[in-house]
C-alpha cells in the first residue's frame, strides 16, 4: 500500500506540475480581474504541494498495509479485468462504424465467454436481447440515437 | 401562491398518469439497481439518463429522483442476503441484517428497512416543504461570494470526511477542480486545457466520468473477485414482532431527525447518517451486545437515516444548487441536460416543476412501500442472476449512456479511461467522492470566486467584510482543523457513495 500511495502521489504531482505550466501559458489577470489561468494555478500549486507532504508523509509512516503484489489481481481475475477493458477498446473502435447491432452482439458473448459463463443457449439468447432488442427498445421506442453500421444493421 | 397551493399543485402534475408512470418505472429500476452488486446509486442513476431523453424536464427528473431513492432501498437486499451491500449506504446494514438473515429473520430486516425507510422518507420530505421556500428566498439574497463560500464548505465536508489521510482528500478534490477546467473558460469564453480538440470544448463530460469511476470502476472491481451466493431465508413474515417494534420505534425517529439534520449540510455523503444512527442506537441500548448478533434496531435505524437523507439531501440541491454526493450531483447533470439549473432561481422561475419533483417524492415513497413489501421474493430472485450476465448488461448500459449524450465515442473512451483509474484508486483506498464534487462544482466554484474578485477590484477582503461568506469561510477552516486534528469519529471518516 505504501509504494503504491507513493506511486499514486509522484503521479498526482506530475499532474499538477503539468497544470502550472499550461496555467502559467494563459492570462493570469486581466483588467477585469483574474483571467483564465488564475484558478487552475493555485489549484497547481496547492495540489504540488500537498502532494509533496502526502508523499514524505507517506514515506516516513510504517507500512502496514497490503503491498504492491497483495494489491494485484491473481492470474484469473487479472484475465477477466483485462479482457473487459480490451473487449471494450474494440467495441469503441468499432462502435459507430459497425453499428450498434453487430458490436454488442459480438461484445455480449466475448464478456459472458471471458467471466465464465458457459451455456451457449443462454449466451445466445442474452446477446440477441442485448443487441437487437435493446436497440430496438432505444432506437425506436425511446428515441435514442444508436449507430448503424456501415452494413446497415 | 404560498406553499400549501404549490404543494396540491405539485401533487395534480405529480399524479398525472405520465408522471406517476415515470416514478413507478423509476421506483423499480432503482430497486434494481440497488439489487444488482457492482452498479451504485452514481453510476446507475448516470446510465439510466438516456431512457429519459425523450421525456419532458417534469417526467425526466421525477423518474431519475424515483431511481436515486429506489437505488438506495435496494441496496439493503444485497446487504441483508448477501451480506455485500449493494450501495455505500447500506454497508452498515450488513451487520445485523446479514445475522438477522442467517438466523432466518431476513423477511423482518428487509421488512423492517422498508418501514423505516417509508417513515423516515415521508417525514423528511415533509421537512422540506417546510424549509424548502425559506431557505430559497435566503439563498436569492447570496451572491457571488457567499456562493463561492458555501461550494467550499461541501467540498471541505466532503473533503474532510473522505477516507484516512486529509491530504489525500484535498488532493482529490483539486484533481477535480482541474477536470472541471477543461473546456470554455465559463467567465472570458476563451479554451482553456483543450490541446486543440474540439471533443473538449465542452469540457470532460460528467456523466462519462461518474459512470468510469462509478460503473466500470466498480465493475472492474467485483470482477476480481468471486460472486457470493444467496443466503437461503425467510422472506415470508416481513413484518416485526411487538417486541421488534418496540425496539425498533424510536430508532426510526432517531434515524429520520438524524438522516434529515445532515441531509441538508452539503458535502455529507449517505454513509456518514447511518454510520452515525448504527453508533447512536448501540451507544443507547441498554443491551448494546445484541448488535451485531442481529439486532433489529441495527437495520431500522441506518436505514431510515438513509431514506431520510436521500430526501433532505435534496433541499440543498433544489435550493441552493449545491449537490451533496455524487448521486446528488447525477441529477443536477440531468437537471441541466434538460435545461434546468437548480438552486433558488428555479424556484422563482419554474415553480411547477419543483413542486411537482417534491411532491413525487411522497409518491414515491409509497411507490417503494408498496413495491419492496411485497415483491421483496422477486427482488432475491433477481439475486440469483449469474453476475457474468449482470456484468454484460450493465457494461452495455454504460456505453450506450456514454454514447448517447453527444453521440460521440469520445465519451466512451473517457468513461473507459475513468474507470481504470477508477478501479485504481480503489485499489489503493483513495477517495473518489471528492473528485466527483469538485469536478461538478469546479465551473461554479471558480465563476464566483473570479466574480466576486472582480466586483471587489482584486481585493481579498469581499470575503470577510461579508458576514454570511465569513461565518461559511471559517465553517470550512475548521471542519478541515478538525479533520487534520483527527477528532472526526473514525467510523464517519468515509464518505463514498
Amino acid at each position: 500500500m505504501k509504494r503504491g500511495w507513493q506511486l499514486a502521489s509522484l503521479g498526482l504531482m506530475a499532474l499538477f506540475a503539468y497544470a502550472i505550466w499550461l496555467s502559467a501559458n494563459l492570462p493570469l489577470i486581466d483588467e477585469l480581474g483574474p483571467g483564465p489561468g488564475f484558478f487552475p494555478l493555485w489549484l497547481g500549486i496547492i495540489g504540488l504541494l500537498l502532494g509533496t507532504i502526502l508523499i514524505v508523509q507517506v514515506t516516513r509512516a510504517p507500512d502496514d498495509g497490503p503491498s504492491v503484489a497483495e494489491l494485484m489481481p491473481d492470474a484469473a481475475a487479472f484475465f477477466r479485468i483485462g479482457a473487459i477493458i480490451v473487449v471494450l477498446a474494440f467495441v469503441t473502435l468499432g462502435f459507430e462504424q459497425v453499428g450498434y447491432r453487430i458490436t454488442a452482439f459480438v461484445f455480449s458473448i466475448a464478456v459472458l465467454l471471458a467471466l465464465g459463463a458457459r451455456s451457449p443457449v443462454a449466451i445466445g439468447i442474452f446477446a440477441v436481447c442485448a443487441s437487437f432488442g435493446v436497440f430496438h427498445a432505444f432506437y425506436y421506442w425511446l428515441k435514442v440515437p444508436l449507430p448503424i453500421g456501415t452494413l446497415g444493421i | 401562491m404560498d406553499t400549501l397551493s404549490y404543494l396540491i399543485a405539485g401533487f395534480g402534475a405529480a399524479l398525472s398518469p405520465a408522471n406517476l408512470t415515470f416514478a413507478i418505472i423509476g421506483c423499480v429500476l432503482g430497486t434494481l439497481i440497488g439489487v444488482l452488486p457492482g452498479v451504485g446509486p452514481a453510476a446507475g442513476t448516470a446510465i439510466l439518463i438516456p431512457l429519459t431523453f425523450k421525456l419532458d424536464p417534469t417526467g425526466a427528473i421525477i423518474m431519475l429522483s424515483a431511481i436515486y431513492y429506489g437505488a438506495m432501498y435496494g441496496g439493503t437486499i444485497t446487504s441483508v442476503l448477501l451480506n455485500v451491500p449493494g450501495e455505500a449506504a447500506s454497508v452498515i446494514t450488513c451487520i445485523d441484517g446479514y445475522e438477522m438473515a442467517k438466523q432466518g429473520r431476513g423477511g423482518t430486516a428487509l421488512g423492517i428497512a422498508a418501514i423505516g425507510s417509508f417513515i423516515g422518507g415521508i417525514i423528511a420530505t415533509m421537512a422540506l416543504v417546510l424549509v424548502a421556500t425559506p431557505l430559497s428566498s435566503l439563498a436569492l439574497k447570496f451572491g457571488p461570494p457567499e456562493f463561492f463560500a458555501l461550494m467550499l464548505l461541501g467540498l471541505c465536508l466532503v473533503t474532510g470526511l473522505a477516507g484516512r489521510s486529509l491530504i489525500a482528500g484535498i488532493l482529490m478534490t483539486a484533481v477535480g477542480l482541474l477536470i472541471a477546467m477543461v473546456g470554455i473558460d465559463p467567465v472570458r469564453g476563451a479554451p482553456r486545457f483543450t490541446f486543440g480538440m474540439p471533443d473538449l470544448y465542452d469540457g470532460v463530460g460528467f456523466i462519462p466520468v461518474v459512470m468510469g469511476l462509478f460503473g466500470i470502476g466498480e465493475i472492474l472491481a467485483t470482477a476480481e473477485k468471486p460472486y457470493k451466493d444467496v443466503i437461503k431465508t425467510n422472506l415470508s413474515n416481513l413484518l416485526p414482532s411487538a417486541e421488534e417494534w418496540r425496539n425498533s420505534l424510536g430508532a426510526i425517529f432517531r434515524g429520520t431527525g438524524l438522516g434529515f439534520f445532515l441531509g441538508l449540510i452539503p458535502g455529507v455523503g449517505s454513509i456518514i447518517p447511518t454510520f452515525m444512527s448504527y453508533i447512536l442506537e448501540k451507544r443507547i441500548s441498554k443491551t448494546p451486545e445484541r448488535f451485531g448478533n442481529g439486532a433489529i434496531e441495527g437495520v431500522a435505524g441506518p436505514e431510515t437515516a438513509n431514506n431520510s437523507y436521500a430526501n433532505a439531501a435534496m433541499v440543498p440541491l433544489l435550493t441552493l444548487g449545491i449537490p451533496s454526493s455524487p448521486t446528488i450531483a447525477v441529477l443536477m447533470g440531468a437537471f441541466i441536460i434538460n435545461g434546468l439549473t437548480p438552486g433558488p432561481f428555479l424556484f422563482q422561475e419554474k415553480p411547477e416543476l419543483v413542486w411537482a419533483i417534491i411532491a413525487s417524492f411522497f409518491i414515491g415513497n409509497v411507490l417503494l412501500l408498496i413495491l419492496n413489501l411485497p415483491l421483496v421474493g422477486l427482488w432475491a430472485k433477481i439475486l440469483e442472476v449469474p453476475y457474468q450476465y449482470v456484468c454484460a448488461g450493465t457494461l452495455l448500459f454504460c456505453i450506450i449512456g456514454a454514447y448517447s449524450l453527444n453521440q460521440s465515442t469520445f465519451d466512451i473512451w473517457l468513461m473507459l479511461g475513468f474507470g481504470i483509474i477508477g478501479y485504481a484508486l480503489r485499489k489503493l483506498d483513495l477517495p473518489l467522492a471528492p473528485a466527483v464534487l469538485g469536478l461538478i462544482l469546479g465551473p461554479q466554484l471558480e465563476k464566483s470566486l473570479r466574480t466576486s474578485l472582480e466586483m471587489s477590484a482584486g481585493a481579498y477582503d469581499i470575503f470577510y467584510t461579508r458576514p454570511i461568506t465569513l461565518v461559511l469561510l471559517i465553517l470550512s477552516a475548521l471542519i478541515l482543523v478538525i479533520s487534520a486534528l483527527n477528532l472526526a469519529p473514525k467510523e464517519i471518516r468515509v464518505s463514498e457513495d
